[in-house]
């Protein structure tokens, strides 16, 4: 086999013809195979002629010239072979031209020039288009012509004229169909030198634009690796793909347990309370929806959780995105916020009760006579006092509702109950102002409705508050008023100073009152309003204000009607 | 004879304001400062109106409140529960009386009891 392979490599070497130029390179590979197989005809003839004449078939002495031709051809074959390696141009001149000789010499010559075997001369002529210019058949053409001429001239007959016309009708024809091909194997070579050259274009296009992916990749890349919070990406099955190594850290797991993990592994890899695990779980089922308040307790960890729905480019979803912050510390923060507000709730009442209280028992003579000017004081204490507390409860509110931590009681309770609880307290202090504190029930109003009613009687009771302190003379009017079939209506009407229209957007701000000589004037912290809005928006009500300076203002909650029962 | 009153308040003030209004409201009035005095106390009188703080030492107000629902001797007592925290008032609504959210002022006191007499 390995000779064989040696063999056929040895051949290959040997056939193998170098040249720039395609066309010459196909003349030279076509002008070898041609030497090779004639060269290959020589020397079967040549061996089975030898053979004829071991076994005496023919006597050497007739066929010698035989012999003698071709081994002359087998040697001039090599010559030629060897010059192709060189000058393909001339080795064709020269094979083309060894042909027409012997050719010419391969018959009588009768028979050569005026029979039928003239037609020999076809063979160079259209060989002469394919391994030289397609135009060279002309020349042989010619050469052929000159042969035969030479031999009828030397063997006194005229050739046939008619074939040596026709000689050159042949190269006419080689010189077309050469020329042609020529021109259809251009067309083609031009046809591939474009198609390399737009796949050359191609394939840098598509490697910059990779290069391009990687750099950006790597920065994203770059980016998720180093960032204090952990992301998580979960594919559109749930399970997770991308996991940077915050998450980790955060959650405390190995990269091998949360890539590929569901929501489901991970809750299972700590134990958790129900509501950390409720979270986690909404994490994918509700991508989004997560509000700032939303933590899972990780072991000895607080963590904040937020997600995202992550879409292509055609915002078909492909997955979810969780990001996990580190929330321990603010946790912590938000405990202590509580159980000072707590602590300051209980510790700030108590005492300024017993100031009210023991204001209230010498007020009502308890500890014997008091004289108008002692009332009068102990009056001032207790209004200072309620003030002092209601400031307490309105900064635990506020703190309460920023925190997102006030829940509303709703229950079934009587409108009418609240016009009379507001009046229990508000009464005194509108009659301190010596103020009218008149309301008005709707006989349209359901006899109970539902809703809170402490935070309704405290909505009432600031707006109040608020009314009594910037109306002078007048009064301040209550109305609970059903809308329609969906809406009722608190209404706080008085007849004050008014509030110039520019300023109405920001007094539900905390801590603001409309001008600081104001606040000097009627006093007041600004808490009230904000708390009134923030109890509407968590009622799910509406506030508006109508307001006409130096005539009064009215406040009106919209709220849904909650029929009970 | 004035119906006997008990007020269970740890804060001295608070606890003297209370006593105060009670007396006004005609009522013989006893006040106890801890939890503890105050579970042994009731089961040894039969008062007509306890008004109860529920942030007291030793025993809670909710469990002194419990004894005295559980006492079959004490089924005509009123209770009136006095808290700071507004969320425990609106869980006791239902056990209790009458629930009153501190502050609670001198008079507020004097005339809701004052109503309470049996006689």
């Amino acid at each position: 086999m390995q000779i064989i392979h040696r063999f056929s490599e040895m051949v290959k070497r040997l056939m193998l013809v170098r040249s720039l130029d395609p066309d010459d390179l196909r003349r030279k590979k076509l002008l070898n195979t041609l030497l090779v197989y004639m060269g290959l005809a020589a020397v079967i003839i040549l061996i089975s002629t030898l053979l004829a004449v071991l076994f005496h078939v023919y006597k050497l002495r007739d066929i010698s010239l035989l012999l003698f031709g071709c081994l002359a051809l087998i040697i001039l074959n090599s010559l030629i072979f060897l010059l192709n390696k060189r000058s393909g141009r001339l080795a064709a001149w020269l094979f083309l031209v060894m042909l027409s000789f012997v050719l010419a010499a391969s018959d009588t010559p009768q028979q050569i020039g005026n029979g039928s075997s003239m037609f020999v001369f076809a063979i160079p002529i259209a060989t002469a288009s394919l391994l030289l210019s397609p135009a060279s058949g002309f020349a042989f053409a010619g050469l052929s012509a000159a042969i035969v001429a030479f031999i009828g001239v030397t063997n006194n007959f005229i050739p046939n004229i008619p074939t040596v016309v026709s000689f050159f009708i042949l190269a006419l024809i080689s010189w077309l169909s050469a020329r042609g091909l020529e021109q259809a194997l251009k067309d083609v070579r031009a046809i591939n030198a474009n198609l390399d050259h737009l796949v050359q274009e191609r394939t840098q296009e598509l490697a910059n634009s990779l290069s391009r992916e990687r750099i950006e990749a790597g920065r994203s890349h770059a980016i998720l690796e180093s960032i204090a919070d952990g992301v998580i990406v979960f594919d559109i099955n749930g399970s997770a793909i991308i996991a940077n190594p915050s998450s980790m850290r955060l959650l405390d797991l190995a990269y091998e347990n949360v890539v590929g993990a569901s929501i489901h592994d991970l809750s299972q890899s700590k134990p958790l309370d129900a509501e950390s695990r409720s979270v986690l779980a909404g994490l994918l089922t509700s991508p989004g929806a997560q509000s700032a308040r939303d933590h899972i307790n990780w072991g000895k960890k607080t963590l904040s959780v937020t997600s995202a729905p992550v879409n292509d480019t055609q915002g078909a979803p492909i997955g979810t995105v969780a990001v996990f912050r580190d929330y321990t510390h603010e946790a912590e923060v938000e405990r202590m916020k509580d159980t000072f507000l707590a602590i300051v709730s209980h510790e700030l009442r108590t005492p300024l009760n017993a100031i009210l209280g023991y204001a209230e028992m010498i007020k009502e003579a308890i500890y014997g006579p008091v004289n108008e000017k002692q009332a009068r004081a102990s009056d001032r204490i207790m209004t200072n006092s309620r003030r002092l507390l209601d400031i307490v409860s309105d900064l635990l509110d506020q703190g309460q509702m920023e925190a997102g931590k006030l829940a509303l009681h709703v229950r079934p309770f009587r409108p009418a109950d609240l016009i009379e609880n507001v009046h229990g307290v508000m009464d005194k202090i509108a009659a301190d102002k010596s103020l009218a504190l008149t309301s008005e029930l709707d006989p349209g109003l359901p006899i109970f409705i539902k809703g809170d009613i402490a935070r309704l009687q405290q909505i009432l009771v600031n707006l109040i508050n608020n009314a009594v302190k910037f109306t002078e003379i007048g009064s301040v009017h209550i109305g609970l008023m059903r809308k329609d079939d969906q809406t009722w209506l608190l209404e706080v009407r008085d007849t004050g100073i008014g509030i110039p229209e520019a300023e109405i957007p920001t007094i539900f701000e905390a801590f603001r009152q409309v001008d600081s000589t104001a606040t000097r004037k009627y006093g007041g912290f600004g808490l009230g309003l904000s708390i009134v809005k923030q109890l509407t928006e968590l009622m799910e009500g509406q506030i508006i204000v109508t307001s006409k300076l130096g005539e009064g203002s009215c406040f009106t909650i919209m709220l849904p009607l909650l029929q009970a029962g | 004879m004035d119906e006997l009153a008990m007020v269970v308040e740890d804060d001295e003030d608070l606890a003297a304001i209370f006593t105060e209004a009670l007396k006004k409201a005609n009522y013989q009035v006893e006040t106890i400062r801890d939890g503890l005095s105050a579970q042994r106390r009731i089961i040894q009188i039969e008062p007509h109106l306890v008004v109860l703080d529920m942030h007291i030492p030793y025993v809670s107000g909710a469990e002194i409140l419990q004894q005295i629902r559980a006492d079959i001797r004490l089924k005509r007592t009123t209770v009136v529960i006095a808290t700071a925290d507004a969320l425990m008032g609106e869980a006791f609504n239902d056990i209790a009386d009458f629930v009153l959210i501190k502050p609670i002022t001198f008079t507020q006191l004097r005339d809701l009891t004052a109503r309470l007499h049996r006689i």
